[in-house]
């Protein structure tokens, strides 16, 4: 796939990614240098060796991945401010939140977990049909945040296996979106979903 | 404000505005009927239950932060600060009640109970007092007497312990600073 | 002048359930007991409140029986500040109802203040109506919009949380963060109001009212929101105040009770503002109660900005150095502030013995804090007064006769955030 005509090729990155249709704004940066994220991400994709039939479908899934509706706490005010007009998510496709998992393909996990809402969250997580991934949003997600107490489950990561995690608390919209960013160019470098990456689930 | 007439009147307290009715716990419920018809406290705004096991143990003393400096000690301490007054029992209920009027009161109904003393329900005289008596049998313990559904509110139902007494650990689990730690 | 308001009846008598007040039950006298559908409308759904689980017992689609189970955010807040010093503590408290978060926090340090007996300079207090006032707007926009999706004004949402990011990015010009903002301190505000911001609030000053404008035109005379929110929810003035609802609850139900107007904390008696009051007990009279509250609230701001502009160069902490850091020029000069400063870092300062309840008028109602102190650096007991936790109760009350379908409208017009219900 081409880069796009419209941008002034001066300004565009030469890095593979680039090169294969990504339009993050980092690419808009010439004189940034690859961060690590990218550096990984490019090792990997040359590791991998996606086919064109896979990087398709990648491409598809990235472009309009649906998010389960799972607000618990702050972050889900967060959440909800990405999809308002300023942050807006539409452009990437996600503004269709649904609420049946059954149709979801993203868990944005935001808030606090206590003890009792894990086991809905776990059962949530199962009726998401694969390919699934999970972002656990916020520092009480990622890590029980400031609250290492009885009440709350110490990380989302101990029932569900997370693919990016996303610090703050709460995160800025702008934060959560580079964490969604940061998986769509996950999955279209071909990094297969969490629960394949950990060995747990399927 | 001098409350006489409320039945079962032990001890009335005024400190920082406030008025604290501490009332036998047998005879809280003639008294909160007293209360809100007579007196005219429609509104349970709280109920607070707090349990004082372990209070006065630490000795206080240092920095005292009073616009009054350290001067709140019995003659003769040296300025050393004294330990809290020891409590009646080991737990308070507090009922936070207001008069909804134009010139509103504010009054704290308090009973004191040990563990194991149930305290009778408030549910037929302000019916909001059903969740937040739940909620102290929930997180102290404290068993109501005469609440129609006293379940567990917060926690899980199968849930073991109180978890706001002062016995009850907090709970969570010891911070990693790296990979070499368990 | 009567507090509450009996020109209107809502309905005669009391329709709260009994024998347990928060629990409708199914009359087998009127529905096939039987044959009713029981129905989780569990703690993730579609509806934005939050982890509210609600187990309905519906006959076709009247609802017949309900019931409220609550704890799936409990995050055991009040044992957590228990164990932090007083000013970490104070963190924790915009957690709790996380759409006023400011008001929190406010409650906790007015209580802390109380029983330090500590005196604030005006600056500070100004400056701290200001922000609640403006989480009060932020919280009404966040309720319009959220509770608008949910009846199906799905544009609303945009418009106001259009409003709400202008709201946000007040806080961020003053605090550095958006939400949970922690710039109350024991004793003022945690630092002086930076340059910029009075000009940037002004201009949100003069945007506010046209925006509240453009909802009501949108929503008010609107066939569909009026069908779909007058009629439904009722709850009358006694029993309101007997469920123990505050806040726009109450005023929609014809009870004239304010904090700021009543029992007047902060810098409330000094300001101009109106409470506004419905008798008509339904949905629609808590949207025009919330409405109006927030051209209220741009009308206190304004005020509020008036008269800090005219205090540039006060301070905006108190003086007391047993409790409050003193400025950091002064370290290098003064060994008894140096010795202030590290014993309040690394000490914490300590609140003498005493037990207080401090109460405010949150977006949601009468928020409280009761704080009980040994004379020690930690809180002996912290407890919220929970609005939410309160208006949850009423839930039963209100859903009499409703439908499914009004269920939504009714839930959202309680407007419980689920942080404050389970702390």
């Amino acid at each position: 796939m081409a880069v796009d005509k419209s941008i002034d090729p001066k300004r565009v990155s030469k890095r593979p990614l680039a090169q294969a249709g990504l339009k993050s704004e980092r690419l808009l940066w010439p004189t940034k240098g690859p961060g690590k994220f990218e550096q990984e991400i490019e090792n990997l994709e040359e590791a991998i060796g996606l086919t064109t039939l896979q990087k398709a479908i990648a491409w598809a899934q990235t472009n309009s991945t649906w998010p389960a509706t799972f607000g618990l706490a702050c972050c889900a005010i967060e959440m909800m401010s990405i999809v308002s007009s300023r942050y807006d998510i539409a452009r990437f496709g996600m503004e269709r939140f649904s609420s049946s998992p059954r149709q979801a393909d993203l868990m944005i996990v935001s808030g606090r977990v206590s003890h009792k809402m894990s086991a809905p969250l776990r059962q949530i997580y199962d009726q998401m049909l694969e390919p699934k991934w999970v972002i656990a949003m916020g520092a009480c997600a990622s890590s029980a945040g400031m609250f290492n107490n009885y009440a709350v489950l110490q990380g989302v990561d101990k029932i569900v296996p997370v693919d990016v995690y996303v610090p703050g608390c709460p995160p800025r919209p702008e934060a959560l979106m580079e964490g969604i960013v940061r998986l769509h160019e996950a999955v279209n470098a071909g990094v297969p979903p969490a629960y394949r990456l950990r060995g747990v689930g399927e | 404000m001098a409350y006489e007439g409320v039945p079962g009147l032990v001890e009335t307290r005024e400190a920082l505005g406030e008025t604290t009715l501490v009332v036998d716990p047998a005879r809280l419920v003639e008294a909160a009927t007293h209360l809100r018809d007579e007196e005219g406290f429609t509104f349970l705004a709280d109920i607070s239950p707090t349990d004082y096991l372990g209070w006065g143990q630490h000795g206080v003393a240092g920095y005292i932060g009073t616009p009054g400096g350290r001067d709140i000690n019995q003659p003769g301490s040296q300025g050393f600060a004294k330990r809290p007054d020891p409590k009646p029992k080991r737990f308070s209920v507090s009922y936070h009640l207001l008069a909804l009027e134009v010139r509103p009161r504010r009054v704290r109904l308090q009973v004191w109970v040990d563990d194991g003393e149930p305290v009778p329900s408030v549910v037929s005289i302000w019916p909001t007092a059903d969740w937040h008596e739940r909620e102290a049998w929930d997180m102290m313990g404290i068993r109501i007497e005469g609440h129609p559904n006293l379940r567990r509110i917060l926690m899980d139902d199968d849930w073991e312990g109180h978890p706001l007494r002062k016995d009850y650990p907090i709970g969570g689990e010891p911070v990693r600073f790296s990979e070499e730690e368990a | 002048m009567s507090i509450v308001e009996r020109r209107h009846v809502v309905y005669e008598g009391s329709r709260i359930p009994s024998p347990i007040p928060t629990v409708l039950q199914p009359n087998p006298d009127e529905v096939p007991v039987d044959d009713l559908m029981r129905i989780n409308f569990g703690p993730n759904h579609p509806s934005t409140h939050g982890v509210l689980r609600l187990i309905v017992d519906l006959n076709g689609e009247q609802v017949v029986g309900i019931s409220a189970v609550i704890g799936y955010l409990h995050t055991g807040f009040e044992k957590t500040m228990e164990q932090k010093t007083w000013w970490k503590a104070i963190t924790y408290s915009p957690r709790i109802d996380y759409l006023s978060f400011q008001n929190n926090e406010l409650v906790f340090v007015l209580a802390t203040e109380k029983l330090l007996e500590l005196e604030i300079p005006r600056k500070a207090t100004w400056m701290r109506m200001c922000l609640a006032e403006l989480n009060r707007i932020h919280s009404h926009l966040v309720w319009l919009g959220t509770g608008a999706l949910e009846l199906g004004a799905i544009s609303l949402f945009w418009y106001a949380f259009r409003e709400r990011d202008l709201v946000l990015d007040l806080f961020e010009l003053v605090t550095g963060y958006r939400m949970h903002t922690r710039y109350f301190q024991v004793g003022g505000l945690a630092e002086e109001i930076p340059p910029g911001f009075y000009a940037e609030a002004w201009k949100f000053v003069e945007r506010m009212p046209k925006a509240v404008d453009e909802y009501e035109a949108i929503l008010t005379d609107n066939t569909i929101w009026r069908e779909r929110t007058e009629g439904i929810g009722l709850l009358s003035a006694d029993d309101a105040i007997a469920l123990g609802q505050s806040g726009p609850m109450l005023r929609a139900s014809g009870v004239d009770w304010d904090i700021r107007r009543n029992e007047p904390y902060l810098a409330y008696d000094q300001v101009d503002f109106d409470v506004p009051v419905y008798p008509e007990g339904d949905v629609f009279a808590r949207y025009k109660v919330h409405m109006d509250e927030m051209r209220q609230s741009v009308r206190i701001v304004a005020q509020c900005l008036e008269r800090l502009e005219g205090m540039q160069g006060e301070p905006w902490i108190a003086d007391d150095r047993k409790v409050v850091l003193p400025p950091r020029e002064e370290l290098h000069t003064s060994m008894e502030s140096l010795i202030h400063h590290f014993k309040i870092v690394t000490e914490g300062f300590r609140v003498p013995e005493g037990e207080v309840y401090q109460a405010i008028e949150s977006p949601r109602g009468e928020s409280g804090c009761y704080l009980v102190s040994d004379g020690g650096q930690k809180p002996w007991r912290v407890k919220f007064r929970a609005p939410s936790f309160a208006a949850l109760e009423a839930t039963a009350t209100c859903m009499r006769d409703a439908a499914v379908a009004d269920m939504i409208a009714i839930a959202a017009s309680l407007d419980p955030v689920m942080g404050d219900v389970d702390r």
